[in-house]
Formats: C-alpha cells, structure tokens, sequence
C-alpha cells in the first residue's frame, strides 16, 4: 500500500538520524557565508547580513517547506481537520445528533458495566498480597455442604498442624449494644483472634491494631473502630485513641481506628463497626461450628497444593473424633469469595453491553459509509487536487474520531446516571458504594471510543478515498459500482446486527418472565403491614427464662396498643437465607441405614402464625402454656417425616441422646420462608423455650395498620418498658424485605432489558437506514419498472421484501445465537426453560415486523416516484 | 503554478548534479560554482536551492554529511553517488538534446 510507505517514510523523517535543528544550522551557515562574501564586497556587516537574508528570500518559508516533507506539519493538519470536522458536523446535525447519542448510550453502558466490574472484580483487596488470601471453611460432602463455619477446636488444630498457610486468623460477627448516654445503639461488632490483622497485613490509620501474641489484649477490653463508624459516630475526632467507650455492660478502651478501605470479606463494607478481641470459651469440641477463618497462603504454595494439605490434616482430626465423621474443609480464594454471586452476572451484562456496543458501531460505520458516498465527490476533487491519500484517510478519521471523543463524552454522563439507577435498585450490600468514574474507568470510556474510531472510520475512510477518482467524478458518485459493493456490505453489516439484536432481545424476554414468575410466587404468608426489627437478649439480665419472659411480656403489652395486632418473634427474618439447621430423629419411625435428617428450623414465639398470616391445617399453634416446647411443622415436612400419616402427636428428637423428642402439635401451610426462588423447606418450628439458650438474637414480627415508623415507634415503646437499655435494630417492612431479596434479579433484568431495547432500536434504525439507501440506489431500476406497468403497489412490495428478507436473514441466525448463548443466564431463569419457544417466536416475529414498520417509510418513497424523473436519472 | 516550473526545477536539479560531479559542496558552495560556471548569468534563487537539495537527496543521487568547511565550520557537504552520476549523464544528454532542438527550431528562418 502506497500510502503506508508513505507513513513509514514520514515516521522516518520524524525519528531520522538528522536533529531538526540541524536544518537551521545549514541554512545558517549559507547566510553567514553569503554575508562575509558581501562584506568582502564591501558592504557593512549588517547591511551583508540584511542582503544575504533578502537573496535567501526568507528563512521561514524555506523552513516551512522542510518542515511539511518531514511530516512536522502533522499539528497544523490535526488543528484544520478538526475546524473542518467541526463545520461538517455543525452541517448535518440530525446525522451528528444520532451518531453521538448511539454512541454515547453504547459507551456509557460500556462504561457502566465496567466501573461495576472494576470495582468488584478488578480491583485488589486492600490489603498487601491480597490475592494470596484465603477464606477456609468446614465442609461436609454427604450433607452437600461446601461452606460451613468452623469449631475453635478445629481452628487451633488447622492453624498447628498444616504447613500451606503463613498463619490462619479466626473471626465470628457478634452483636454488641453501643451506650452513649440514655440512648442504646446495636453495632454489628467483629470478634477476631489477636492475630487476624497480621493475617491480613492490615495497618491502623492511626493507633494500633492487635497483634499475635499479644496475650493481654483479651482481658484489656480494648476496641478498635472501623472508620465508617469513627466517622459517623465520633465525627472523625483524632483523639478518640486512648478513650473508653461503653460496650454492652463493659467499657473499653479505644486503641485504634481502621483506615477507609479496610473491608471485610463476606461482609457490606460499613455493616461492621468495631473490632473486639475474640473472647471464645475454649471449647473442646470439633462439633460446634461457630467462626469463619481467613488465612493466607505461604509464599509459593497454591491454591491446590493448601487444600491437599488441609484436606488431610481435616481427614486426619475427623478420623480421632466420631462426632465430626465425614467432615473435611475447603479452602477458598477470597478474591473470588468476594464475587462469587457477581461474576456471572457481570459477564453477561458486559457481554451485553459490548454486543450493544457492537451494534452501535455497526450503526455508525453505516452512517459514515452512507455519507462517505455522498462524499466520493468531495474527495475525488481533493485527490485531483494533489491531496495526497494519507492525508484525506486521516482527515475523514479525524471526523470520526471526534464523533467518537463526543460520544464518550456523552457516555460518561449516561454511565454516571446508569450508575445511579444501578446503586438504587441494587439490594444493600450488593455492591460497594464506592462504585464511581474513577481513572481506570475514563481510561477505559476513552479507550472505547478510540477503538470506536478505528472500527467505524477506517473502512468508509479507506473505502472512499480508494475510489478512481476519474470515475467517480465523472458518475458523480452517485450510480459508481463502489455503491453497489458498499450497499452488499451494509446489507451484511444490517444482517449482523439483527442477529446480535435478537440474541439480546430473547434473553431479555427470557429474563423479563422469570422476574415476573418470580413476583408472582405467593410467599405462603401475608406480608403486607408486617414489620419485623432485630433485638439481642443479651448480658447478665437474661436467661432461658427471663429471654421467653421477654416476648412473652412484649406481647402482652403491645397487641391492641397504637394500631398493632399481632406480634410474636423467630430467630429469622421472613425471606432470609440461612436458619438453623439441625440433624433431627424421627422418633417411632425406623431410621434408613446411614441416613442423617437435616431439620430446618426456626424458634419462634406464640402467635407467629398469626402475626404472618399462615393458616394452620391441623392442630393448634404452640402455647405461652404448653409448660415444655412444643413443635409446628409445615405441610411439606409432615408429608415427608410421616408419608400418609398424621403428623400431630409424633415426636421429633433433636440431637443423639434425646429419645422422647419433642411433640408436634399443629400443622401449618408452607410458605417461601427462605427465599421466593427457593422451594418451601421441608420446615420445623420449635417454641421458642427449646432455642432459647441458642437464639438469643431473634426477630420481633408485628402486624400493624399504621406505617413502619409508626409501628416501629410503639414496639420500641414497648421494649423500653420492659428494658430501657435494649436496642431495637434492623426494623423493616417485610413487603420491603422481599423487595430487596428481588433486587438483584430485578437489577439484572432491568439492565438487560434496557440494552435490549437500545440493540432492537439501532438494528430497526440501520435496517431503515439500508433500506433508504437502496432505494436511492435503485430509483433509475423502479422508475423503468413503474414505466413497464408496476404499480405503486408492487413498488411497494418489492422494497418492502428487501428489509424483511434482511430481517428474517437477521433472526434467523439469531435464534441460533440466542441458542449458544443463553447457558449463560440460566441461572437467572425462574419458571422458565431457556428454549422457551413463546419467547423466542414472538421475540422472533416481533423483530420482523419492527423491521418491516420500518422499511414502510423507504418503500412509500419508492413508490411515490415518478417514472420519467427517475428514469431520466442525474 | 509556474507553467515551466517543471522544466525549472529539472534545470536546477541538473545544475546541483553539475556543480557537485567535481567534488563535494555544501549549499552556499553550489549556489557560487553554478554562478562561476555560468560566468554569472545563472544566479540561483537561495530560496529553491535548499528544498532541491533535499529532494535530490531523498531520489539518492545525492549523499549529504557534516563536515567541516574551508573557514573551519560545520558544514553540510553533499556528494554525488552513483546513482547521481547516472542522472547526471541522463540528464545532460536529454538536456542537450532538447537544447539542440530547440536551438534548431530557433535557427530556422
């Protein structure tokens, strides 16, 4: 290629082995020459001077001229490219207004997506080598368990006896009332062993943390503030090292506070608010899971190689203690812990996104194509006159690198707002809020944008200027064959965004049902004018029975008082994951050989059921009283425990050595307790009496008429009467509770969805777009049909036909794409199967006759045309 | 544009080729020999000497290189090479081909 010699001899002029300067140097030496030569004539120095600078006939321009051969002129060129791509602009707005909002909506998608993925999945932990971080958890495969917490005992064996690790830190999320004055405050506090900020490599921002082997910091009642909550509570004072807070019953001691970055693994960062000191009883058994481990690999080990060695030292401790048999531990990167519920759906929506982004640039090069024909004339005239083909390529790229800088301008400002949508309709804790534009970020809208350039405008800018421009001026670019090779490329190009269009539009509608499906789940319970609040019975006051006295007395007091009907308290929330999970026996039913029974089940209160809403089938609810805790189970586990039998009256027995168990004595209808998506567990509920020592943080549920505030105000009331030191915390309505367990599949759906939209809209827009185009290119053709005898009708038709056969091209290879690709969101489906044909059929057909609305607007023009007009032809 | 600014820069060209065939010049050097050879009645415009060096230089007919000139200066001397010896003998025969036409076509009566 001509020109890329050209390039390469300009880039040679530019680096060559002659300093600019030496140029002036040369000329220099002519003039002082060519002066001493005139002084000799007889002329005084300056007057020399003066002549030998007249005879050069001025320094500049000669400088000038060297200056444009060795490419120096390339700032001047970029300056006139940019004043002329500006006017060409200003002079086609409608053309510039939809180039840059395409892009700027494909950009900004782009760019939204990324800086979510930027932040979770790209940006390193805060801490120093914190790829080599790694989460360890107690797993059983038999029971299908993969992440379960881990006994201190365990802890201390893992930490003495395997050798992948550099040490491992124990860590458990405790619940401490804050008191400043009256008031009593909930924190969610972090209880770690004095090693767990060396794990971590964490420093103090001021202060100091604690440090292994620092024995005496479990007696010294210290706490350490994280900064979201130094900031918040104590106005970032700087002095607060040193000073005594109160915590629950005890005061500690200040000694240092987090800096901001410091986020917790598995936690929303801001949730945790102090660390204290582990105080974990020194419990002997294997068997009671209560902490989560972090550790961090030993230099030069890898992941696998510390989960051989841990596996067996795991092996080896369930081997000398029967009560743990079959349980072995996993180790986990943080890093991937931390998005293991994003990844997925991050990669789609990029994947989304870069498709959209695809089309948009698809759209574009159409555009500047189209155009560029308009142009052929422009740029024949300029070849003709001596314009070399470097310097037009790279004046039309100027074009569109300026539409594409404009578009990523325009981009930021739409990821900003997509920013916004996604940070409100995300469920709380889902995402950092620390999401934002940063550099990385703009790098990357930039870099977009220039790689938009090149996809966009190098094709029409080398297309164009490759024409003979002889032809070209004398056919006026208008009936050149170079349209007709660019009007079976745009017919390509339309082709591939359809199929890139309903490949998004199908995931989309696939997505759309799913969300609907799973709104429309009936939870099982009525949670309208529900709200629950988290309390923790906690310190010397309470006990067994004074916990059970608690709401007893809570109930008592609040029922009928400011609009409240019914309240009674669970050890969880409605719709939250997780619960008690404990191994149960049948008692009277013949155990299977091997088989160990998983009871989920939840302690609660009388009047639960009532409060909710769930309708009892048989038998009664659990009583005030009963005098020892009774059992409710829900139709599902009485179906299952006892097939064909009456469940009321049978025993279940929790843990080994009970053989009486406790009765059941009522049934109740199953309701999506744990989740909307997730099946309704086979479930026990257990008074409250027989979880009391285990469940002292429960959640109080009342059904009141007022508003959240309203009943929130009463309850807390209530509370302070019976306890004035005890916090009500987390207080939201369940209608709200199940909003935002639909967050993030609604967060999902909707940003699918919307590129969806903005993919069918620019494919319908290029399909118009081609559609005019060729029937500009074949007005001469329609014209001698019409005067052959074709009516408008079959003019019509005939244009009609080309953007529907482009469209069905188009969804025809996108049902196979959609085919490839929608594995990827089958976890995002809900009631749905993704080879759903409804979906795909209507999405199909609705696309066709998109286009076909479409390509209506071309073919009136065609069959508008007046046959002698057309025929005489340009 | 000059109508015959092709013819002239073909001229200087030859007259750069001319000057530099007996020894390597610097610029201001070739502007003086083509007025001494022409007895003075060529004077080179300095201004379009420079811009024909260079463009001799990237055809390769001629060579430059810094050196050092007769008062003890940097100096930028050029050179003829072989490819600019070539030119020169091409040159010098269609120029005197074309001179002779045309001094017969002026000799006609």
């Amino acid at each position: 290629m001509s020109f890329l010699n050209e390039l390469a001899r300009r880039v040679r002029g530019r680096l060559g082995r002659e300093p600019a300067a030496n140029l002036g140097d040369e000329v220099r030496f002519h003039l002082d020459m060519e002066a001493q030569a005139l002084e000799r004539a007889g002329l005084t120095p300056d007057a020399a001077r003066a002549e030998a600078h007249r005879k050069f006939g001025g320094v500049d321009r000669y400088t000038e001229e060297l200056h444009d051969e060795r490419g120096g002129r390339v700032v001047e060129w970029l300056a006139k490219d940019t004043r002329y791509a500006i006017r060409i602009a200003r002079r086609f707005p409608a053309f510039t207004a939809i180039v840059l909002l395409t892009l700027g909506i494909a950009i900004g998608a782009n760019t939204a997506i990324f800086s979510v993925v930027d932040t979770v999945l790209l940006r390193p932990l805060p801490f120093p080598e914190g790829d080599r971080l790694v989460l360890l958890y107690a797993q059983n495969p038999d029971k299908s368990i993969i992440r379960f917490s881990v006994s201190y005992a365990d802890y201390l064996d893992w930490r003495k006896q395997t050798k992948g690790f550099t040490d491992i830190a124990a860590f458990a999320s405790t619940s401490l009332s804050f008191v400043t004055g009256d008031d009593a405050q909930r924190l969610s506090g972090m209880a770690v062993t004095s090693n767990f900020f060396d794990v971590l490599g964490a420093r103090p921002q001021f202060g100091r943390v604690f440090h292994d082997g620092d024995a005496a910091t479990e007696t010294d009642n210290e706490v350490i503030l994280a900064n979201g909550f130094w900031q918040r509570q104590f106005g970032s004072d700087s002095t607060i090292v040193g000073r005594p807070i109160k915590i629950g019953a005890s005061v500690r001691t200040v000694i240092g506070v987090l800096p901001p970055d410091f986020s917790l693994v598995g936690n929303p960062i801001d949730a945790i608010t102090v660390f204290t000191p582990a105080s974990i009883p020194n419990v002997e058994s294997h068997a009671q899971h209560m902490l989560s481990v972090v550790g961090r690999l030993r230099p030069g080990v890898a992941l696998a190689a510390a989960q051989q060695d841990l596996s067996a030292v795991a092996a080896r401790i369930a081997e000398a203690n029967p009560p743990i048999a079959g349980w072995n531990a996993n180790v986990f990167l943080v890093r991937d812990e931390l998005v293991r519920g994003l990844k997925n759906p991050l990669f789609v929506l990029l994947a989304a996104a870069g498709l959209v982004l695809l089309i948009g640039c698809i759209n574009v090069a159409n555009l500047l194509l189209t155009r560029s024909a308009l142009r052929e004339r422009e740029v024949a005239l300029r070849q003709a006159l001596g314009a070399s083909r470097v310097r037009l390529v790279s004046q039309l790229l100027v074009e569109s690198a300026l539409l594409a800088i404009g578009g990523a301008l325009l981009g930021l400002i739409i990821a900003k707002l997509t920013l916004r949508v996604i940070l409100r309709v995300a469920p709380t804790g889902l995402l950092p809020g620390t999401i934002g534009l940063n550099a990385r970020v703009l790098g990357f809208a930039l870099g977009l944008a220039a790689l938009t350039t090149i996809v966009v405008g190098l094709w029409p800018a080398l297309s164009v200027t490759r024409l003979r421009l002889a032809r070209s001026l004398r056919d006026g670019g208008r009936s050149s064959s170079g349209g007709v090779r660019t009007l079976r490329t745009r017919r390509s190009l339309v082709v591939a965004e359809t199929s890139l269009a309903l490949v998004l539009l199908i995931c989309a509608g696939l997505v759309l049902q799913s969300l609907q499906r799973m709104l429309g789940v009936d939870p099982g319970f009525q949670p309208d004018h529900v709200v629950a609040m988290r309390v923790s019975l906690s310190g010397p006051r309470y006990n067994d029975t004074t916990q059970v006295q608690f709401f007893r007395d809570l109930q008592s007091r609040l029922e009928g008082r400011g609009g409240i009907d019914a309240v009674a308290a669970a050890n969880t929330a409605p719709i939250s994951a997780g619960g008690i999970n404990a191994p149960i026996r049948l008692i009277g039913m013949p155990a299977r050989a091997g088989e160990k029974l998983m009871g989920p089940t939840t302690a609660i209160t009388p009047g639960y059921f009532r409060t909710l809403g769930m309708r009892l089938v048989g038998g009664r609810d659990i009583a005030w009283s009963d005098g020892r805790p009774m059992l409710v189970v829900n139709e599902s586990a009485a179906r299952r425990y006892w097939p064909g039998q009456n469940a009321i009256g049978k025993h279940i027995a929790f843990g080994d050595r009970d053989t009486i168990g406790l009765e059941v004595v009522g049934v109740v209808v199953d309701a999506h307790v744990r989740g909307l998506t997730t099946d309704a567990p086979a479930m026990i509920y257990m008074a409250y009496e027989g979880a009391a020592r285990i469940a002292r943080t429960m959640t109080i549920v009342a059904r009141g008429r007022g508003d959240v505030g309203a009943v929130v105000a009463t309850t807390k009331q209530a509370v302070r009467e019976i306890d004035p030191a005890l916090p009500l915390y987390n207080a939201q309505s369940v209608t709200q509770i199940i909003e935002q367990s639909m967050g993030q599949p609604r967060l999902n759906t909707i940003l699918l969805s919307f590129f969806a939209l903005v993919a069918v809209v620019l494919a319908v827009i290029g399909i118009y777009g081609v559609v005019s185009y060729s029937v500009t290119q074949r007005t001469q053709e329609i014209g001698v049909r019409m005067a052959l005898g074709a009516r408008q009708n079959d003019v019509l038709r005939l244009v009609l036909r080309e953007g529907a056969a482009l469209a069905a091209i188009g969804v025809a290879i996108g049902v196979v794409g959609a085919f490839v690709a929608t594995p990827l969101i089958r976890s995002w489906l809900f009631g749905i199967e993704r080879t759903d044909a409804p979906t795909i059929i209507v999405t199909a057909v609705g696309l066709v006759m998109t286009a076909l609305a479409a390509s209506y607007l071309p073919a009136r023009r065609a069959s508008k045309v007046d046959p002698l007009v057309a025929m005489r032809g340009d | 544009m000059h109508p015959n600014a092709d013819v002239l820069q073909g001229t200087l060209d030859l007259l750069i080729l001319k000057a530099v065939s007996l020894e390597p010049m610097h610029g201001w050097g070739i502007s003086q020999r083509i007025q001494q050879m022409s007895s003075g009645v060529l004077e080179v415009n300095q201004g379009s000497l420079y811009p024909a060096l260079h463009r001799v230089v990237k055809r390769g007919w001629l060579e430059a290189s810094w050196g050092t000139s007769e008062n003890n200066r940097r100096a930028r001397f050029y050179r003829l090479t072989t490819a600019g010896k070539r030119q020169l003998a091409q040159e010098t025969a269609t120029w005197r081909l074309f001179s002779g036409a045309v001094e017969a076509i002026l000799a006609t009566n």
